[in-house]
């Protein structure tokens, strides 16, 4: 198996003075209420263990209070862990001096915020080549590398304005243009769409799936919106009380929630939209084959596609090879959250 | 027989305070009471102060002896103070000085045009250079710009040296909570203390001819907002965006020059331009040790009863404070870089 890129091992924050004197409450199994009441601290994190892979986005979702901007903060060390693991390109984070936790922030990790945190006095140039000034590159460098990315972002045009000038979503565009000047191979995203109104939001994630597609950076994305999340994720991490409920593959949480809690998260969803033909497909066994479809599309399309009509079946491709067929009456149960959870439970 | 005598009886006190009679020269009550040719009578019940406790047993200090002790003991020091002192603030004697002279020789018409390029480059506003150019004007009408120059040269130099030592130090101060809390009180004690009361141990401590001694007093009192302001406005630069300079690894330096200075300055202003006000309110107070300009005039007015000259002095003052004001502000609008709009 490859080496994660992000790699945390039985971490533990709990706020607190004391925190590191009540740790073995929680490790022997006390809830975040019953530590706040008995010993007035606070539950962050709660044993986790996640790997993050090269090149993949990883989502971090859950409620707020669940810890998730907590997470994300640990892998730059912005919070200390009260005890626990984090290693990043096989090094160990909590191994590193002052001098080298700077460096590792300079030039491993770049981060996007909720709230943008631009420096208001400066142009968007400016803050968009901060991350190469700081590690001390010369002015023409950082311009150039800003205007780039600022183009690359769709802001060309702006660059002399001030952050006050414009609008949120702009706004973000520099934020990321400038997680992207810093060129690190990750990126971490901390609820960076969640300030942004709908429309605005979708055109956002579809400018960070389509620049992904190109950079293949290893982006840990945190949000509250399962959504956003089942958009973005190819690796999902759902968070409760500072515990990892459940993770894995989106689709696959989608079809088998572990758990009432997220049961109730995804039952709002619009799974047409959501899930995958690859996801509901079954093998190949010839039948009446009305058409083809690709693995990757939605099962909306695949409706869309069909027509409404319930009676075929059609042939999943995948690149142009047969990978599977997908059954029309397998498609509309699972659109039922319940019966599609207990039937391939049975499966 | 005072009132307090049977106290000192019951703890068996007596021998300790002594039999003999106070040194001190007699009260005024005292003296009343004889002359009136009755024994003083003291009240029912006395407070326990210092003076009533004296009568009983002399072995206690009288209060006179507690305001003689401070005057004795600042004599004491004197020298030493002195001694570290006085080398110490004698460039600002020479600043203070130097800038008097220059603002005194440099003649009007080229002193003038000065000024209204300096409103002009802070302020960048057509209105506030034409109401610096107007207010100059008139002053120079009754001709007051002498002592109004006076009174600036002063104001220039103060302000100046407040913001070189007080903005690093409320850097300090938002630095280190420890160093706040220990700070805080004594800016109070300079807000708070009465204007006059501190002159008077610069009085001892300096020669009343030498210019440090009004600058130190104007120095004292206006630093006060510009550190308070510096270590406030630092304190409230948005945590999110120092969060972000951490996130993409500045350090301490970094992150003061490039976001917590930047970001402070709206505030930081806002204190420069408190300072300018009340080293102006303390230069007119520092004309009774000598201080130059338009407050020798409104002492004139207030010592010889002289209405006009004392009104036209305030008038003067007014003009002077508008001006900074007005200028330092429209010069702090112009930082604020949040503030911008479409």
């Amino acid at each position: 198996m490859v080496e994660p890129m992000v790699r945390m091992r039985g971490l533990y924050k709990i706020f607190g003075e004391r925190g590191k004197d009540v740790l073995h409450h929680v490790q022997s199994g006390m809830g975040k209420e019953e530590l706040l009441a008995r010993h007035g601290h606070v539950l962050g994190l709660n044993n986790i263990n996640v790997d993050m892979q090269a090149g993949e986005i990883t989502v971090v979702m859950g409620l707020s209070g669940s810890g998730k901007s907590t997470l994300i903060r640990h892998l730059n060390r912005l919070i200390e862990p009260t005890v626990g693991e984090i290693i990043v390109q096989g090094e160990d984070v909590m191994g590193l001096s002052a001098d080298g936790l700077r460096k590792a922030r300079q030039e491993k990790m770049s981060m996007v915020f909720q709230k943008f945190a631009l420096l208001p006095h400066k142009t968007i140039l400016k803050n968009a080549g901060m991350p190469l000034s700081v590690r001390g590159h010369d002015e023409a460098t950082c311009d150039k590398e800003a205007t780039k990315w600022l183009d690359r972002v769709g802001l060309s045009g702006y660059e002399n304005h001030y952050p006050a000038q414009l609008s949120g979503g702009m706004q973000q565009r520099v934020g990321i243009a400038r997680a992207l000047t810093a060129n690190t191979d990750i990126m971490l995203m901390d609820e960076a769409f969640s300030a942004l109104d709908p429309l605005i939001r979708t055109d956002m994630q579809n400018l960070l799936l389509e620049l992904q597609k190109e950079l293949h950076k290893t982006i840990i994305f945190i949000t509250h919106d399962l959504d956003e999340a089942l958009k973005l994720a190819d690796h999902l991490v759902i968070l409760k009380d500072g515990a990892v409920v459940q993770q894995g593959e989106p689709q696959g949480i989608l079809l088998n929630p572990c758990d009432p809690y997220i049961e109730d998260f995804v039952s709002d969803i619009n799974r047409a939209r959501v899930l995958r033909v690859r996801s509901v497909m079954s093998a190949v066994s010839e039948a009446d084959i009305a058409g083809e479809v690709d693995a990757d599309k939605s099962l909306e399309d695949l409706i869309t596609l069909s027509d409404g009509d319930t009676n075929h079946i059609y042939r999943v491709t995948d690149n142009g090879e047969t990978v599977g067929q997908i059954d029309m009456k397998d498609l509309v149960r699972a659109l039922v959250p319940r019966a599609s959870s207990s039937a391939s439970a049975a499966r | 027989m005072a009132f307090y005598d049977g106290f000192f009886n019951i703890f068996g006190l007596k021998g300790w305070c002594g039999e003999a009679a106070s040194s001190a020269p007699m009260s005024m009550a005292e003296l009343l009471a004889k002359s009136s040719g009755k024994e003083a009578k003291g009240e029912f019940f006395p407070f326990p102060s210092l003076d009533n406790l004296n009568e009983s047993c002399p072995g206690i200090i009288q209060s006179r002896d507690v305001t003689k002790g401070i005057e004795n003991g600042f004599l004491a020091a004197k020298p030493a103070l002195k001694a570290v002192l006085d080398p110490i603030t004698q460039p600002l004697s020479w600043l203070l000085d130097g800038a008097l002279w220059l603002f005194a020789t440099t003649p009007w018409f080229i002193m003038v045009p000065i000024l209204i390029a300096i409103s002009w480059f802070a302020s960048r506003s057509k209105q506030v250079t034409i109401f610096v150019f107007a207010s100059i004007m008139m002053l120079g009408l009754v001709d007051h710009y002498d002592v109004a120059m006076q009174t600036l040269s002063i104001i220039f130099v103060c302000t100046t040296i407040s913001v070189l030592f007080g903005v690093p130090v409320g850097i300090a101060m938002s630095k280190s909570d420890r160093l706040q809390k220990s700070v805080v009180p004594f800016l109070d004690l300079l807000q708070t203390l009465p204007t006059f009361v501190y002159l008077i141990p610069l009085i001892f401590l300096f020669s009343v001819t030498e210019s440090k001694l009004y600058g130190i007093a104007i120095i004292l009192y206006a630093i006060v907002p510009v550190i308070r302001l510096t270590d406030l406005g630092i304190r409230l630069v948005d945590k999110d965006v120092i969060e972000a300079a951490d996130a993409f690894g500045m350090n301490d330096r970094q992150k003061l020059i490039r976001v917590q200075l930047p970001l402070a300055l709206p505030n930081i202003m806002a204190g420069v331009n408190q300072t300018i006000m009340m080293s102006l309110a303390m230069v007119v107070i520092a004309s009774l040790v000598s201080a130059p300009g338009l407050g020798v005039n409104v002492l004139r007015g207030i010592r010889n009863l002289e209405l006009g000259v004392g009104i036209v002095a305030g008038i003067g003052i007014v003009l002077l404070a508008v001006i900074l004001d007005r200028v330092s502000k429209a010069a702090l609008k112009r930082v604020d870089m949040t503030d911008v709009k479409h």
